[in-house]
């Protein structure tokens, strides 16, 4: 017998084999492969990495690190705060965050917390800084600039001026 | 064409013996046990009716293809339905989960975007260059909208894709059985000539959303462009461009997938459109099996041209003994060629020597992916319709 049919049956036997492994060992082998390459999801989903968090009593403000979008993308820079936890939260919020950690207050930012967690919510920005777009009754606009609620945290993404 | 030197095979084989049958089927009825009611599914009474039903069919079905000898005919039953009871369970568990197909931006945010394997082809160029994922899911293990994560959805496509080549657009996709349904209504068709530059569409489609993937940072074929929003789950729409992608969503759906279907008689939107389908034909190059054509018994009669859902045989293609690249590996050229010129083949092997052994070694493979991805969708969609009616 010549070898090509030898190795095209070898291949066919290992394919069928390779199916038989699929769902027992090459799935999860393949997967733990992709997992570990060292990939992040965009940041304009994300929201970036977490920079500092400042406690305000009962709860926290996480701040997260500006999102700079790539090429074309239809976005803005933001910056990303988390409030958290909701349930720790009174139900209207008015507080003054330094950003960028300078001592000098950088925003403003206002919003009702509902007791309904599906109830929409509306975020002002009042810029004290000049690099921070102000927003006003802002809902979910874009990923530039919103204010949503995700489990127990709202955030709220403010624009930068360019 | 060639000339015939050898006798005619103008009859299809004779039906295999029932027990002959029985003997092939058993591997199969064991691992749709095993795959059914493997640790981990569902305990309740009606799950385990779905699960038993399920492995039923599926062992039904490949009992068929070893009784007759037909493939098509019985892949195509399982085909449509996956593309059927897919929405059923799907549409069942999002709705259950957040009250609505739209996906808001607080899951997107979330990262619990259920991922799909159509972006795939989208995420390879801005990794590779920036190893970032445009697509609002989780790449983390226990992640993503099902705790699986993109990792694991990428894992499972490789891994079947080693099985399957483009096979995966016949026995894995859950989409496409859909459009073969629609296709399969009996009527004639209305449209007979289709300009074979269609064949290129799915090339012209991937190239341009991989690219604008690339440039706009995100996964441009889900946000734009594909017609199975309509029946999974859709942008919920928060301005005009929400509404205007969800109306894209709509179009392409009813005009690729439901009315050219019906009346070309062909998957269009598979042979037209789909940029996955054209990215999994690379993966046919690594496949064992393909589909050949015997010139020695080949009298160009077109009828496998004619048969194909997807237009992956022309005249220039059969006179060379073989298909294009995008052959999805269905066997309906196979099934409809009167002289059985047209054979399952493993590479490497001469042309038709025992091209039913190359037909077994492959739906071993194909059938076994088939009922553990097309079997667990099927399962899920009849447990969902016995949770509404008992």
């Amino acid at each position: 017998m010549k070898l090509r049919p030898i190795l095209g049956y070898t291949a066919a036997g290992a394919t069928i084999l390779a199916a038989m492994l699929t769902p027992f060992l090459l799935m999860g082998y393949f997967a733990n492969g992709v997992a570990a390459l060292p990939l992040h999801v965009d940041e304009v989903y994300s929201g970036g990495p977490k920079a500092r968090t400042v406690q305000m009593g009962a709860y926290s403000i996480a701040i997260h690190r500006p999102v700079y979008p790539h090429y074309l993308q239809s976005e803005k820079p933001f910056v990303q705060l988390d409030w958290t936890p909701v349930s720790a939260m009174p139900e209207h919020v008015s507080d003054v965050v330094d950003i960028d950690g300078d001592g000098r207050p950088d925003i403003r930012v206002s919003f009702d917390v509902p007791r309904d967690p599906k109830a929409p919510l509306r975020v002002d920005v009042e810029p004290l800084n000049p690099r921070y777009l102000p927003m006003r009754n802002v809902g979910k606009e874009k990923f530039s600039r919103l204010i949503v609620r995700v489990d127990n945290a709202i955030l709220v993404r403010v624009p930068l001026a360019n | 064409m060639a000339t015939n030197a050898q006798s005619p095979r103008l009859a299809r084989p004779e039906p295999r013996g029932i027990g002959w049958s029985l003997l092939l089927t058993l591997p199969i009825a064991v691992w749709s046990l095993l795959m059914l009611f493997r640790p981990g599914m569902d305990t309740n009474p009606k799950s385990r009716i779905a699960a038993a039903l399920t492995a039923l069919f599926m062992t039904a079905l490949f009992f068929m293809m070893m009784r007759t000898g037909n493939t098509y005919r019985w892949r195509r039953i399982f085909f449509v339905s996956v593309g059927v009871l897919f929405p059923v369970g799907f549409i069942y568990n999002i709705v259950s989960m957040r009250g609505t197909m739209g996906i808001p931006v607080e899951e997107m945010i979330a990262g619990r975007t259920p991922f799909c394997f159509m972006p795939i082809p989208l995420l390879i160029l801005p990794a590779a260059l920036t190893r970032t994922l445009v697509f609002p899911g989780s790449i983390v293990p226990g992640g993503g909208a099902s705790g699986a994560g993109m990792a694991a959805m990428v894992g499972m496509w490789l891994a079947m894709t080693l099985v399957l080549g483009k096979g995966w657009c016949s026995y894995a996709c859950f989409f496409g059985g859909i459009e073969e349904g629609v296709a399969a209504i009996p009527n004639r068709a209305r449209i007979h000539k289709i300009d074979p530059r269609w064949r290129y569409g799915p090339w012209a489609v991937l190239l341009a959303m991989v690219l604008l993937s690339l440039a706009l940072f995100e996964p441009a074929y889900c946000m734009w462009l594909c017609p199975f929003k309509a029946v999974s789950e859709y942008i919920a729409a928060r301005n005009l461009i929400g509404l205007i992608q969800n109306a894209i969503f709509v179009l392409l759906f009813a005009g690729l997938v439901i009315v050219l279907p019906f009346l070309t008689k062909k998957r269009t939107q598979c042979s037209f459109f789909c940029p996955f389908g054209a990215f999994q034909s690379i993966f046919n190059k690594i496949s064992a099996f393909e589909v050949k054509i015997d010139k020695e018994r080949c009298k160009p009669c077109l009828a496998c041209q004619n048969a194909c859902p997807n237009l992956s045989l022309s005249q220039e293609s059969i006179a060379r003994g073989e298909t294009l690249m995008s052959c999805m590996k269905c066997g309906a050229c196979v099934d409809t060629c009167p002289r059985q010129a047209v054979v399952w083949h493993i590479k490497g092997t001469e042309i038709a020597w025992k091209p039913e052994r190359a037909r077994l070694m492959f739906l071993y493979g194909a059938w076994a992916i088939a009922v553990m991805f097309g079997g667990t969708i099927i399962y899920g969609g009849v447990a969902t319709i016995l949770h509404f009616i008992a």
